[in-house]
């Protein structure tokens, strides 16, 4: 079991690549959205269209939601790598449940923020930037950690796609030696490992960074 | 693309998604089930048994929920033999989505005995009720209704989770559309029913998860 120890280190560095990479993208495009998403009037086309994009990420299991980019980028005309075949998917399904999120985070914070605020006399945009953004970000902390280790999780699922990441590498030497219980308990402690450490961070970051006394029963968004 | 989708195709190979779509359905009900029983039962070990039990199920629980449920899924598939288990596919599926649904199950449970807060586990106490009684006919009663909806969410990870079973070969739906997608190479007419599939199962859940949540809080 030892010996195989560096032979899975390239499989795990692109296990932690391809999660990074993908939260980094959806929390741009999904947080963004989010909020967007919770400032739109009930009426706005926006919300339908918004609507349905969360709807299909949460209403599929994410290896169909693989399959369907894989095989539909190549009719569409793109030639792309697993990789980042892989990377576009995970991104697709991370920025679906980060609108939920970013949404979440802001409508937590209260219509009487936003009212009050504009009786003092600022603008909505003033309003959205220097009073309910600031106290909505601290909020998204704890489920976007929650989500890294989610995405860490299902990076594992591009295996089916042949993406050299962790548990497809483990396959690659387990299928070559036959030590297949050995691989899959070594993977399970690099996961756990992996996802222990994001999730002590997380906690870190929320109680000594982020503790502005708002009260941690409070904070607890999950 | 100017070629149209081939409805004739699409409604030709319905049957057979159909059918697979209901073995979808069967795993994931008998998992939930066999997860709620496990579950329930260690749940009362987490909070009731002495420090070794209580670090051992904690334990367990970081692993199912640290651990992507592909490679749970594997583990089960190559371990079972090891112990003189031999399943067929199906049901060393339901095995593999009931040891993850077992982790989730403790902690939904454990959670909602939790938020009942502790006057009522200390009056019952002080009536003279032992622990387990307490826990058995005053806690969980009342977390019952509560845990319904949080249940109901967990069916539809579940069903999520049970597309990975077309690794381990159980012709579930992902499976079946799979090898409709390599036996006749077609694949857009594929992966739309394949989707709108589990769009319908899996959003007239999160429906009736809601409903649920509406009616509890009422």
């Amino acid at each position: 079991m030892i010996e195989v120890v560096p032979r899975l280190l390239p499989g795990l560095r692109t296990t932690i690549e391809v999660s990074a990479i993908s939260l980094a993208l959806a929390t741009l495009i999904g947080i963004w959205l989010g909020v967007i998403r919770a400032f739109t009037k009930a009426r706005n086309p926006l919300n339908w269209v918004l609507d349905a994009y969360v709807f299909f990420v949460r209403g599929t299991p994410i290896i169909v939601q693989i399959f369907v980019l894989f095989f539909l980028a190549p009719e569409l005309g793109l030639r792309l790598d697993p990789y980042w075949v892989g990377i576009i998917a995970l991104t697709f399904n991370s920025a679906g449940y980060q609108i939920e999120i970013g949404r979440a985070a802001v409508q937590s914070i209260g219509a009487a923020q936003f009212d009050a605020s504009r009786s003092l006399g600022l603008s909505r945009r003033q309003t959205i930037w220097l009073v309910i953004l600031p106290q909505a970000v601290r909020r998204m902390i704890a489920p976007l950690t929650n989500e890294m280790s989610q995405l860490i999780k299902a990076s594992s699922v591009l295996s089916v796609i042949t993406v050299f990441e962790l548990h497809k590498a483990a396959n690659a030497i387990s299928s070559a030696s036959y030590k297949y219980v050995e691989l899959l308990a070594l993977q399970a402690v690099f996961y756990l490992v992996l996802i222990l450490s994001v999730s002590r961070f997380a906690r870190w970051i929320e109680t000594s960074v982020l503790d502005t006394g708002e009260g941690g029963a409070d904070f607890q968004v999950r | 693309m100017t070629t149209g989708l081939d409805t004739g195709f699409m409604l030709e190979i319905l049957p057979k998604l159909l059918r697979a779509t209901w073995v979808t359905i069967q795993i994931s009900v008998l998992t939930v089930i066999l997860s709620c029983l496990f579950g329930g039962l260690l749940s009362a070990w987490r909070i009731l048994g002495g420090r070794v039990v209580r670090a051992v199920i904690y334990g367990f629980v970081e692993f199912t929920r640290g651990v992507p449920p592909l490679v749970q899924i594997a583990i089960i598939y190559f371990a079972l033999p090891r112990f003189d288990v031999v399943l067929n596919e199906f049901w060393t599926g339901v095995v593999a989505l009931t040891f993850i649904g077992v982790g989730y199950t403790i902690e939904i449970v454990r959670a909602q005995v939790e938020s009942l807060g502790r006057g009522q586990s200390d009056a019952a106490l002080a009536l003279g009720l032992t622990p387990w009684q307490t826990l058995f006919l005053v806690l969980l009663p009342q977390a019952l209704r509560r845990i319904l909806p949080p249940l109901t969410n967990e069916l539809v990870n579940v069903i999520k989770a049970s597309a990975l079973l077309s690794v381990i070969s159980v012709n579930e739906l992902t499976k079946v559309a799979n090898e409709l997608i390599f036996i006749h190479f077609v694949v857009i007419e594929v992966l739309i029913e394949l989707t709108f599939l589990y769009l319908i199962v899996v959003g007239s859940l999160m429906w009736l998860s809601r409903w649920l949540e509406r009616r509890s809080a009422a």
